[in-house]
């Protein structure tokens, strides 16, 4: 059977024809822009004149008096010159004075604002006048001690107090007017006599640094795409997990968030490179790290995202999905300082799951039993109508601190940092703690030579809820939820044995389960500067983690089951459960050392050169034990004062197991960073790199990139363009190995000996394969381009960045499933790539002395698709069950499968119409996708992806006298989300709404087949079970006020910002889960929603104060 | 001055170039060493260490054993497979519970999406495998030390839980891969296709053949269980029989019966459940046990999925593949099976009472449960717990090979034959009796044709809930009549007696696995 096109096709070129349009509609931006500059320059007046023999001089005077124009010339210029005629009609200027001057040795130059000069042919020397004025900033105040420089000379002034300045400059100079914190100015003096000049506040974002690995760079030396992100934007959002608060902030950066209790979000970066893993590394201040958790987002100074290829090739093995480098507050030079933080806030579920309730139900489950010629149920005793959403959601209650204490003297740097953060879960029982604390310190024993140090101390504390929020949404609503603190309801017959009544298994394991996880990272460093250039560093981390878990298992609650037909209601206490008790613990060490050497030398003439060399490596070390005792005499109390192994004799039955990890990686590297007088960047990496995870042969791989970069505005041919601040234009290519989430020593044959052989009642140990090795398996290695420009304009309050990427893995670590097989395949197999744009815009500007506003936006689409996969193995990867499919030619874990067309009303519709052999009234109807006339498996295809290929957010903060607003929006689009938790069919469950309106009759409904679970047509994997994820979330709306320093002084403070916000205020979803966040933690499997922990809406109140 | 000038650039370049021999060295140095890790506390082929014991490749042949407990190999869709589709079951449990999964393969026809039939698929692929995988450590791990004998012995046993997978393969699917190697390319292994049942039912001879020519008799009691030479002969001579091979079949069969190591002893009542575990009844059992500490790792859950459904104290299991009334009244009036065989509940007006004298609930979900795996009172107390994972899988009795000899001795034909099966089949008979001579009279017919009817009678009957019932009559063609009577008119024999190939398997194989015709 031929494959026809696939009209998913046709969709993505509209995306592509949307993209292309917010392109086109940029470059028109800027174009305008540009033309705008142009029409400046081509001002048109016409003069008239009528002057018969009249000396020049008058006769200049009769056009000055009949036009704006004005003459500037010494009076020697005019003595060669007799009487003259001049009669012209509405001419130009030029034309006017090309006939006056005609056959004189005058030569004129028009300047702006009408101001024309003559000069003696050959001796056109400029004419010194004196130029007087004001500076001022952009709110009209003088900026006294403002420098004005003549271009190009050493003749300079300074402001006066009030701002006002008399210099001396020729008439056709430039002044240069500076100040510290105004951006420079250069103003053409044109002849004039007066020059006021209003300074902008200076955009020092271009020489912000940026964190680009084992050093830092100006942003605008930077050749590849790394976005800088400052903690205070993190901060405002009272997120206990900083990577959350990125969402929508950086083009590229997709970041799904899990509204658990202190849990991390998932972040992708441009789309998915591996079949593996496809998370981000993490460093903080310089190291690697998995998650960031152990961090305070009030200790944050910024996160610094790298997401093309050159620009982690540095970072080597773990950065190949990109890297979100972390840099944490250090003490300000100079002062000492205590902040203190506070955020209080309450956190809601909006949108619930919409599930039926108790009359919704018996009439679905009698219209189910009677499709299935079952008998009726008796619902006599079940009379209650219970929401259990309802009772297991609450509103949940997020309090975070911060108290940070800083002090920098001429020898030493001390920043010290608390935290306390404290998160109940909206659902029920759900809480975590977090404490950290942070000590940073820095001495400078010498000019050049420094060492510090830090401590990173973190304790959390987390009582995990004993049910799922699938519990409730499959309990039926008939049963009552207790009769005493004791006593609870189980659920009917049917559907006893699979579901538990969650309110009596969220009571009975109330903190029955403790998890304590510490930490300990420390840090020292030496920094010695020698012989002015070069740079030594060497700094050694360690990163120390135990956590220690302890958990009861309480004597069951007396269980009411309700009579049904014949039976009677009973109540029932297992005399046979016993109390047991579990305690575990997991200990891990990792180090990791940086030795670095940078040179660093401004070699004259514009040309500027840094050099690095490094070599670092990184062991880790884990193990675990864990164990349980079950008590068979006495019980054990529920108090956790008793919760440990020893409280069970060691008669009782014993569990224990352990186990342990070890691994390492090494690499060496150099960096080049050239530049020639700022305009021409040069950046190129090479970097070696060493996996203990595969065989000896195959262990090292060699890494590197390079980029470009041309800062056009730089340029002599850019001074023209006033309304242009900065234009660069840059473009890397980079590549990197790739290892990450994949397990140690699978080119080694493993064996599990875990489970056993019986003979009678003897057990022996049975070995078996854990999957079929490869022992050839190598890196993966991600390679890409990355081509963008960055511009400034219209004084600097427009930003505009565009970035094309194209990206590709080869050789990607795979675990394979093998038809006819139960062991896994490691292996190197195929490519994917990744290829998209990214836009981000920028509007920062002022309108009066008290307003002023800023708008950012970005955009980003990133298309995946599999290169190849399997070619030597020729078949496909299948996730979930078969929903989601990987193979060449489409994105990766797609959803594939049939596409409803509507319901079969009758027998004849069906004799009709392409069905299955086994189709139904009342079933499904799917597309006949081959055309062959009937229902096949060939008839599936492809339905969409899991993984948004749009992002976008904008943010627009306004600041008015001491009140702040903030609104931040995010949103995605082009991806579907699965109703998963609608397919479980294994018992009878609660159903959702939706089935209210299942098909019963023809004509009843073309969307919702029968209720009959014998029907398993209807439980194919289709159209029907997708929805569209599209959604745009207010992500935070934020009021805030800043007191005034004069109202502050008065009791000590520096300053203090008081504000009320709220997350997740508003969605604009037609998702029918709890949120509409894709769900994209599983790659080749990936989309479905099982009643996902919904991500809440926050509403917090907060307080910021610096003495 | 000039000498002055050449020492102080060379101290200048040689700060840097010391600093950078440093971490070059550092990095050199330490490379090597850092990256040589080592798995913790995990096993790899040429770390463990493979004990002596009673035969060198035994822990590779034990992961084979382990896979019969499998869910997938001998429970769930196995039950289903066997049993819940014949007319002698019903799904069970509550009227949806199994979902259309489960609905399915008891009322027709079943699905290729259905999941009991990919995990049938994959269970029976990694058993067969494992049995792979010990073949090739026999003949290509030369780091084991062992003797012809052993290696001959470890391809015996092997090649026997191969066979016999294939075996429920072949009844499963008709058309499966033909694996008779390991293979070590997965690429290879992907693309093979389908065998016939012919070229199947030749590997199952073959294999099964080897392994009775080399397994022993008997082990000692540390392997209670183990394969034997009747174990191979049996399954041979159903596969035999399932091929219409009489006189193999016969011979196969009678080999068994004159071993002296199996006899019709047991009293009927005894043969199931804790204490009729490895008796001179049992041909091949799949073992399991279990401990107060270990309830389920060493168990298998067959007992427990289809164990009362009840509250509290009745809650044993899941409740599914329950007895139908049609098996209930096959039985001959008085066959003192019926009660053994099914587990009827308490009514009203008449008590429901188990083998251990508890009288079961009102209100039961099913009226009728698999009473044969009922567990003893007695493991309850022990293992505390009703989870019943501890009992043995009975796959293939002694009643069952005797009665196979009596019908491929009847089906030979010939006076003295049908007189040689009818007595096989009265010994079966006078064993059920229990003495009782009102009931169960000898069989008299000497008609080939009333004695063919009397032995299928009799197999439904004595192997009542034993796996047999839907293979035996699809392969006497009996398959449409039976459901035609049982009420499930969408059975079609031409369909429905295999299994449709799992999609997910052709899908993975890129169409290179063909479904099977009808479906």
């Amino acid at each position: 059977m031929k494959q026809k096109p696939i009209t998913f096709s046709d969709t993505l070129s509209d995306f592509k024809r949307q993209t292309l349009r917010v392109m086109r509609l940029t470059l028109c931006l800027l174009l305008i822009a540009s033309m705008h500059v142009y029409a400046n320059g081509y001002s048109q007046k016409n003069i008239s004149i009528n002057v018969q023999n009249k000396s020049l001089k008058q006769v200049l005077q009769e056009i000055e008096k009949s036009s704006t124009y004005r003459f500037l010339y010494n009076q020697g210029v005019l003595k060669n010159v007799d009487k003259v005629t001049l009669q012209v009609e509405k001419v130009t200027i030029t034309e006017a004075l090309d006939r006056l001057f005609a056959g004189t040795d005058i030569s004129y130059r028009e300047l702006s604002n009408d101001l024309v000069v003559l000069n003696t042919i050959g001796s056109e020397l400029p004419v010194d006048i004196t130029i007087k004025g004001k500076i001022t900033n952009p709110n009209g105040q003088p900026v006294p001690a403002a420098s004005i420089l003549v271009k190009g000379t050493s003749i300079g002034v300074a402001a006066e107090a009030n701002g006002t300045y008399s210099i001396n400059a020729p008439d056709d100079g430039i002044l240069v007017v500076s100040a510290v914190g105004f951006a420079t100015q250069e103003v053409s003096i044109n002849g004039r006599a007066t020059i006021n000049v209003a300074l902008a506040m200076a955009d020092l974002s271009m020489d912000e640094v940026v964190v680009i690995g084992f050093g830092t760079q100006r942003k605008r030396d930077l050749t590849g795409s790394i976005t800088s992100i400052k903690g205070e934007d993190l901060q405002r959002m009272p997120n206990t997990n900083p990577i959350t608060s990125l969402q929508g902030k950086v083009a590229g950066l997709t970041v799904s968030p899990s509204g658990r209790a202190g849990s991390a979000p998932v972040v992708r970066i441009r789309g998915i490179n591996s079949t593996n893993s496809a998370s981000p590394v993490y460093v903080v201040d310089g190291v690697l790290h998995d998650n960031i958790e152990f961090l305070n987002p009030a200790d944050i100074e910024s996160i610094d995202i790298l997401r093309d290829p050159s620009s982690i090739a540095i970072y080597g093995l773990r950065g190949a999905n990109g890297v979100i480098a972390v840099t944490t507050k250090k003490a300000e030079r100079g002062k000492t300082r205590i902040n203190f933080q506070s955020t209080v806030g309450i956190q809601t579920v909006q949108d619930k799951i919409s599930v039926v309730d108790a009359n919704g139900f018996k009439q679905l489950y009698d219209a189910q039993l009677a499709n299935l010629n079952a008998a009726p149920f008796d619902y006599t005793n079940y009379n209650a109508n219970t929401n259990w959403q309802d009772l297991v959601l609450r509103n949940a209650i997020i309090n975070t601190n911060n108290l940070s204490i800083s002090n920098n003297t001429d020898k030493a740097t001390t920043l010290l940092n608390i935290g306390y953060t404290y998160q109940d879960g909206v659902l029920r029982n759900d809480n975590h703690q977090r404490f950290l604390v942070r000590l940073n310190e820095e001495i400078r024993i010498h000019k050049n030579f420094k060492v510090g140090g830090e401590i990173n101390g973190t304790f959390i504390k987390d009582n995990p809820p004993a049910v799922g929020i699938t519990n409730a949404l499959w309990a039926a609503p008939i049963v009552p939820v207790q009769e005493d603190a004791t006593t609870y309801y189980s659920m009917p017959s049917f559907q006893r044995a699979q579901v538990g009544n969650p309110i009596s298994s969220l009571n009975r394991n109330d903190r029955t389960s403790i998890n304590e996880d510490y930490r300990l990272i420390g840090t020292l460093f030496a920094e010695w500067k020698l012989l002015n250039d070069f740079t030594l560093r060497s700094t050694i981390y360690g990163d120390f983690r135990f956590s220690n878990n302890r958990g009861y298992n309480p004597l069951p609650f007396t269980v009411i089951n309700l009579g049904e037909g014949a039976a009677p209601t009973e109540r029932f206490l297992d005399p046979q459960a016993r109390t047991s008790v579990s305690q575990s613990s997991a200990e891990s060490r990792r180090f990791q050392q940086d030795h670095t050497l940078t040179y660093n030398k401004n070699l004259g003439d514009g040309h500027n050169l840094t050099g690095l060399l490094g070599f670092t490596s990184i062991y880790g070390r884990s193990s675990s034990l864990n164990g349980s005792r079950r008590d068979t005499s006495l019980n054990i109390p529920n108090d956790p004062n008793f919760w440990y192994l020893g409280v069970a004799n060691q008669n009782n039955p014993i569990f224990n197991g352990g186990g342990g990890s070890e691994s390492s990686i090494v690499g060496t590297f150099g960096r080049v960073s050239y530049s020639y007088k700022g305009k021409y960047l040069v950046n190129a990496t090479i970097r070696r790199d060493g996996s203990s995870k595969f065989a000896p042969e195959n262990r090292y791989g060699t890494f590197g990139s390079v980029g470009l970069g041309w800062v056009a505005s730089d340029e002599d041919f850019f001074d023209n363009i006033k309304s242009i601040n900065f234009l660069k234009f840059r473009g890397a290519y980079g590549t990197t190995g790739n290892a990450n989430g994949f397990s140690d020593f699978l080119w080694r044959p493993g064996l599990s000996n875990a489970s056993s052989a019986v003979f009678g009642d003897n057990i022996y140990t049975a070995v078996q394969a854990l999957y079929i090795p490869d022992s050839t398996l190598q890196w993966e290695t991600v390679s890409g381009l990355d081509i963008g420009f960055d511009l400034k304009m219209l004084d600097n309050r427009l930003s505009v960045g565009a970035t094309y990427y194209n990206r590709t893995t080869k050789g990607i670590l795979t675990s394979v499933v093998i038809p006819n097989e139960t062991r896994r395949f490691f292996t190197n197999l195929g490519e994917i790539s990744n290829k998209g744009v990214e836009i981000t815009l920028g509007w920062d500007d002022r309108i009066g002395r008290d307003f002023s506003y800023n708008v950012s936006a970005n955009f980003s689409y990133n298309e995946n698709q599999v290169q190849s996969i399997g070619n030597n193995l020729d078949f496909q990867i299948l996730g979930n069950g078969g929903a989601n499919r990987t193979i060449t030619g489409f994105d990766i874990g797609h959803f594939f499968g049939f596409r409803q067309t509507g319901v079969y009303q009758t027998t004849a519709e069906i004799a009709r119409n392409p069905a299955f052999s086994t189709s139904f009234p009342g079933d499904i109807a799917y597309q006949d996708f081959d055309g062959n006339g009937v229902l096949t498996q060939a008839d599936r295809q492809y339905l969409g992806t899991p993984f948004p290929p749009y992002n976008f957010g904008v943010s627009i903060g306004m600041q008015y006298k001491n009140f702040d607003v903030n609104i931040e929006g995010q949103g995605m689009a082009g991806y579907k989300i699965y109703t998963e938790r609608r397919t479980s069919n294994f018992a009878t469950l609660n159903y959702e709404s939706n089935r209210l309106n299942a098909w019963t009759t023809p004509g009843s409904t073309n969307i919702e087949p029968i209720l009959d679970n014998t029907r398993g047509n209807n439980f194919l994997f289709s159209s029907h079970y997708l929805e569209p994820g599209d959604f745009f979330r207010i992500r935070t709306i934020q009021l805030g006020y800043s007191f005034s320093a004069e109202q502050l002084r008065a009791i000590g403070v520096k300053s203090a910002r008081v504000f009320v916000s709220g997350q997740n205020v508003f969605t604009f979803s037609k998702v029918t889960g709890y949120s509409p966040e894709p769900q994209i933690g599983s790659i080749l499997g990936g989309g479905a929603d099982n009643g996902s922990y919904p991500v809440p809406s926050i509403y917090t109140f907060g307080v910021n104060l610096t003495f | 001055m000039k000498m002055n000038l050449k020492a102080k650039t060379g101290t200048k370049l040689l700060l840097p170039l010391v600093a950078l021999g440093i971490i070059l060295s550092m990095g050199l140095s330490s490379c090597k060493k850092l990256l040589d890790t080592n798995p913790q506390g995990a096993y790899d082929e040429s770390t463990f260490p493979f004990p002596g014991g009673s035969g060198p490749f035994d822990e590779y042949l034990f992961g084979a054993y382990r896979d019969l407990r499998l869910f997938d190999v001998h429970v769930w869709g196995y039950l289903h497979a066997v049993s819940i589709r014949s007319d002698d079951a019903d799904k069970g449990s509550t009227p949806a519970d199994g979902g259309a999964n489960s609905l399915q393969m008891d009322n027709f026809p079943v699905l290729s999406n259905n999941g009991l039939v990919n995990a049938l698929w994959t269970g029976h692929f990694g058993l067969i495998n494992k049995c792979n995988n010990a073949i090739f450590q026999v003949g290509n791990n030369t780091g084991i030390i062992s003797t012809p004998e052993q290696k001959i012995g470890a391809l015996a046993e092997a090649r026997f839980l191969r066979g016999y997978a294939y075996f429920n393969m072949v009844r499963f699917f008709g058309n499966v891969p033909l694996f008779d190697r390991l293979f070590e390319d997965p690429a290879a292994q992907n693309n093979i296709p389908q065998s016939t049942p012919a070229e199947l039912y030749a590997l199952i001879e073959s294999d099964l053949n080897f392994a009775a020519a080399n397994l022993p008799l008997a082990w000692d009691n540390r392997f209670i269980g183990r394969v034997t030479r009747g174990a191979a002969l049996g399954i041979l001579a159903k596969a035999y029989l399932y091929q219409g091979k009489w006189a193999q079949a016969q011979s196969a069969a009678s080999t068994v019966m004159n071993s002296g190591v199996y006899n019709l002893n047991t009293p009927y009542a005894q043969i199931f459940g804790e204490s009729g575990e490895n008796k001179s009844e049992s041909v091949f059992e799949v073992q399991a046990t279990a401990s107060a500490a270990i309830t389920t790792a060493n168990g298998v859950q067959y007992a427990n999925v289809q164990a009362v459904r009840g509250n509290g104290i009745w809650n044993f299991g899941w409740g599914f593949n329950t007895p139908s009334v049609l098996l209930a009244n096959a039985y001959e009036t008085g066959d003192p099976r019926r009660a053994r065989t099914i587990l009827f509940t308490s009514t009203a007006t008449t008590p429901g009472v188990t083998i251990n004298g508890e009288t079961t609930p009102l209100g039961l979900p099913n009226e009728r449960y698999n009473h044969k795996v009922h567990p003893a009172t007695s493991f309850v107390n022990q293992y505390n717990t009703r989870g019943a994972w501890w009992m043995n899988v009975r796959i293939l009795r002694y009643a069952d090979v005797v009665l196979m000899y009596a019908e491929a001795t009847n089906e030979i034909g010939g006076d003295a034959n049908i007189g040689l099966a009818r007595n096989a089949v009265n010994s079966v008979r006078a064993r059920a009796r229990g003495g009782n001579n009102a009931i169960l009279p000898d069989i008299t017919t000497a008609a080939q044709a009333d004695m063919r009817n009397a032995i299928r009678q009799e197999r439904r009957v004595e192997l009542g809930m034993e796996h047999e019932r839907f293979f035996d009559i699809v392969r006497w063609d009996i398959a449409n009549d039976a459901f035609q009577i049982a009420g499930k008119p969408n059975f079609s024999q031409s369909r429905d007696k295999w299994l449709p190939i799992p999609q997910a398997q052709i899908d993975l194989t890129r169409g290179v696995l063909k479904q099977n015709p009808g479906y």
